[in-house]
């Protein structure tokens, strides 16, 4: 062992040289990994953080979730994989900590959460230059159809909790804080109902909602997100030639975002240093100043900022950085557990979900378990209550089971435990068996939406196909399918969202996913984490 | 009793310790040197205080003068006197005067307390926050310059249900009200409500008696706060962050800004044009008591009250000190302009007066 001692010693100096020399980059000696749990309106500042990653040797990862989801996993304590969170508002921490792991926490940048509403569409409206449009005005208007609303779900997204918030609020008569009583008031309730109910496209996240506009824009008039999304997504609508969206700040029900960056107390001193070193740079002058460019509120102090640059700042699409912001308060932890509450199981607009099962040969074993697990958190009361997937007295689930053929669907309604039991008794029975012909099944599953066109009131739910499959199909059908998607009259209006086990084929999803607006999870190690997106685009 | 007499029995009594402490150095000159011996001492401190450990001067006095290895861990100032475990804590170093009868209460081995800072709770305003209440007489300019607030007055809009729109003419939602960390959880928020017990109280400290009609009122105030953050730390960079809107006034220590301004001094401008701060009248301290445990405490309120790390604590992180007969010279603060003397100042209720106030508004 002694005779190691000089050796290392030796090598050591080696080393030393090595770097002293400049002949290897010195690394202010940081090192590790840093892996991040971010709300996804932060994607555009993806790149700078890899950039501090690369320049300091920390292998840097962020992780997208919902703020809730981000919420759920501090519950956890230290035990979770994240070594930090970047939630959209502190709130979330403040309620999600009952461990206290969070330390650290520094607000990295600010937005308020606004409506974009296609310029022509405000231009229309007369709403162009005003400071006093109200959360009425705008349920009014969407109302009668005067455009098409589109927000995240509140049960999963924090810009779609902050618009509710502000519709309760606003609609609630502008109390002074928020109060159980509130909430409990049938005439608030039914306001916000019929609110809600004008909603056409829903998410699980800020940034895909922004990313589906930006896509598809003759699918969407209006969008509640954050004033940085919808400065993005006009970046990106200017490019394509379309027009950019006008931002109105409501005057009466606004909130901001404050996304806090905090450190997850894991006990590990060199992941700490690499952390508050990465949020010393993030606040630091000139990143902060790069902030503002991306259509960020930035600096230390206020939310105004002179000098901002109008290419991004820019007064043609509304945005207006020295208009003066005044927020509603924040109700304490009770009112908002119960707000969320009442919104999943009463107020949000109700959903109507065909679930499409494959249960075929490959599905032996594993992924059907899988399967059987997923539709148990939806269907067992519980279960769904914990993880804020409680189905409403108005949602319809329909179950449509299928191999080369498929099974007969099985229409559930509303949330008695009695009929969602039956309902999962029915899906642990299923048995894997057979070929696999999914795009027969989905074309089942618009003929099972049929009715609900027919009688006018399929667009009275956020209707959606959620296929779980881990298998490559059969395409036999596949024109047929496409086809009936575009012809229909409503095919291209239903997402058609995949939750993928195992070795599903990807691009036919892919393909079914672009020519509906849905989107694909993957089943992976985090099923009812996919789940509660695939319910949240919904 | 009146003041001089109190005044005359505190300096006997500092005259009797400092003769008796003489008395037992003279008395073994061998001690001295054993006293240099390094010792760890390990402690409970409120955040408040977390920047001037971190100090590194301050911990160079602490560890090469006085040769003593800190163990110091952050906690609550309320509960690391009540509720947390302070089993093998030589010192509690809590932010408030309270927790020494708390610690007391708690069956705590309370053996001394020495009041090692002082900082006065003052609010932070927006310049038109301070412009709007300065319209409305309850702020005004003190012939130094230093804006006060009359908090009889204050007070007065609070009962009153003033609100910012329509009776201040600030574009701020809802009512009038200062915003403050939680009570129960936070020493800034928890001295907030001594104070406004105080207030609300016709400007008479409260005793238990006062107690029933009091805390409804106490309780409906802070009800209508909604969701109160946990950390004055947290609520201070909200306010700077959020903007008017959101916090138009907060309740701080004044040593906050010292410290913002000693790490950020590049806004100096920017919140001298922005941001005002208003001592109210009267005010209460937030002290620092330093909490002796065990004899192996000694030695650390040795090091704390050494005249240097004192000038370190004033100078750059505006702790005015908690030691009778010295006084704080403001131009030794380069950071932000201080006034010399907060002199109207009330104590904090009792402690089991607090602990009915923080019990009704949990």
């Amino acid at each position: 062992m002694k005779r190691l001692i000089p050796i290392v010693a030796v090598a050591l100096l080696a080393i030393a040289v090595v770097f002293g020399s400049g002949i290897i980059p010195q690394q202010n000696g940081l090192r590790g990994n840093l892996h991040i749990v971010s709300g996804s309106e932060n994607k555009a500042l993806e790149p700078i953080i890899a950039e501090w990653g690369n320049e300091n040797g920390v292998d840097v990862k962020v992780t997208y979730k919902g703020s809730v989801d981000i919420s759920r996993i501090l519950g956890e304590g230290a035990e979770g994989e994240f070594d930090a969170v970047w939630p959209a508002n502190s709130l979330w921490i403040e309620l999600g900590d009952t461990q206290k792991v969070v330390k650290h926490r520094e607000s990295i940048l600010r937005s308020p959460v606004v409506l974009g509403l296609r310029r022509p569409i405000a231009e229309r409206l007369g709403w162009v230059g005003r400071d006093d449009i109200t959360v009425q005005m705008i349920q009014e208007a969407a109302s009668a159809d005067k455009f098409r609303l589109s927000m995240t779900s509140a049960t999963q997204s924090n810009s779609g909790a902050s618009a509710y918030f502000g519709f309760l609020y606003a609609l609630g008569d502008n109390p002074d804080v928020l109060t159980l009583d509130d909430l409990g008031d049938e005439a608030l309730q039914d306001k916000v109902r019929d609110l809600l109910a004008q909603v056409d496209r829903s998410s699980g996240s800020s940034g895909w909602l922004k990313d589906s506009l930006v896509a598809n824009p003759r699918a969407f008039d209006a969008m509640f997100n954050y004033e940085a999304l919808v400065i993005e997504a006009n970046q990106a609508l200017v490019a394509s030639g379309q027009d950019p969206l006008y931002v109105i700040y409501p005057a009466n029900g606004l909130s901001v975002a404050d996304s806090p960056l905090g450190y997850v107390n894991k006990g590990n001193a060199e992941t700490e240093e690499a952390f508050l070193n990465l949020q010393a740079h993030l606040l630091s002058d000139p990143v902060q100043d790069q902030l503002v460019a991306l259509g960020r509120r930035a600096g230390l102090i206020g939310l105004a900022a002179d000098n901002a640059d109008t290419a991004v700042w820019n007064p043609e699409w509304g945005v207006d950085l020295n208009r003066a912001i005044a927020p509603i308060p924040t109700p304490d932890a009770a009112v908002i557990g119960e707000a969320l509450r009442l919104y999943q199981s009463e107020l949000r607009k109700p959903s109507l979900t065909v679930w499409v099962l494959d249960v075929s040969g490959s599905m032996e074993g594993e992924p059907l378990d899988q399967l059987k697990a997923a539709m148990g958190l939806l269907l067992d009361a519980e279960a769904a209550a914990v993880n804020l997937l409680q189905p409403s007295s108005r949602d319809i689930n329909i179950l449509l089971a299928f191999n080369h053929e498929h099974l007969p669907p099985e229409t559930y309604k509303g949330a008695e435990p009695a009929a969602l039991r039956q309902a999962l008794n029915t899906v642990q029975g299923l048995q894997a068996g057979g070929g696999t012909d999914l795009y027969a099944a989905l074309w089942y599953a618009l003929e099972a939406l049929e009715p609900y066109h027919a009688d006018g009131t399929l667009f009275d739910y956020l209707p959606a196909i959620v296929a779980m499959t881990d298998g490559a199909s059969d395409t036999i059908n596949r024109d047929l399918l496409l086809r009936t998607l575009e012809t229909n009259g409503f095919g291209s209006d239903v997402p058609i969202h995949a939750i993928a086990f195992g070795a599903a084929d990807e691009t036919q999803l892919k393909e079914l996913n672009e020519a509906t607006i849905g989107r694909q999870f993957s089943a992976g190690s985090d099923l009812a984490g996919a789940l509660r997106k695939a319910k949240g685009y919904n | 009793m009146n003041r001089s007499i109190i005044g005359l029995i505190i300096l006997l009594v500092v005259a009797g310790l400092a003769a008796g402490i003489s008395f037992l150095d003279l008395s073994s000159l061998t001690r001295q040197v054993e006293r240099r011996d390094p010792v760890e001492v390990s402690i409970f401190y409120g955040g408040e205080k977390s920047a001037l450990l971190k100090n590194p001067q301050v911990a160079e006095i602490i560890e090469n003068r006085y040769k003593i290895t800190l163990n110091a861990s952050k906690a609550g100032s309320v509960e690391m006197v009540t509720t947390l475990d302070s089993t093998g804590r030589h010192c509690l170093w809590p932010s408030n005067m309270v927790a020494v009868e708390l610690a007391r209460l708690s069956g705590k081995p309370v053996k001394s307390d020495e009041t090692i800072f002082n900082s006065p709770i003052v609010f932070y305003a927006w310049s038109d926050v301070a412009d709007a209440l300065t319209s409305a007489g309850v702020v005004a300019k003190r012939n130094d310059g230093f804006l006060t607030a009359d908090v009889q007055a204050l007070g007065k809009l609070i009962e009153d249900g003033a609100r910012w729109k329509e009776d201040l003419g600030l574009n701020i939602y809802g009512p009038f009200k200062v915003f403050s960390t939680h009570p129960a959880k936070s020493n800034s928020g928890n001295i907030w409500s001594g104070l406004l017990a105080t207030v609300l109280n016709g400007g008479d400290v409260p005793t238990e008696e006062s107690l029933p009609t009091l805390l409804p009122r106490i309780e409906d105030y802070f009800a209508a706060m909604g969701h109160m953050e946990a950390s004055s730390g947290d609520i201070f960079e909200n306010f700077l962050k959020q903007g008017m809107g959101a916090r138009p006034i907060i309740v701080g220590y004044e040593n906050q800004l010292v410290e913002f301004l000693n790490e950020n001094a590049n806004f100096a401008d920017l919140i001298k044009s922005k941001i005002r701060v208003i001592y109210p009248e009267p005010t209460v301290f937030a002290s620092h008591p330093l909490i002796s445990l065990s004899p192996v405490c000694d030695r650390l309120k040795e090091a704390l009250i050494d005249p240097d790390l004192q000038a370190i604590a004033w100078a750059q992180h505006g702790f005015r000190t908690g030691l009778i007969g010295v006084e704080n010279d403001p131009s030794e603060i380069k950071a932000a302009a201080l006034p010399d003397t907060v002199s109207l100042v009330v104590p904090m209720p009792a402690a089991g007066v607090m602990q009915r106030v923080i019990a009704a508004v949990r």
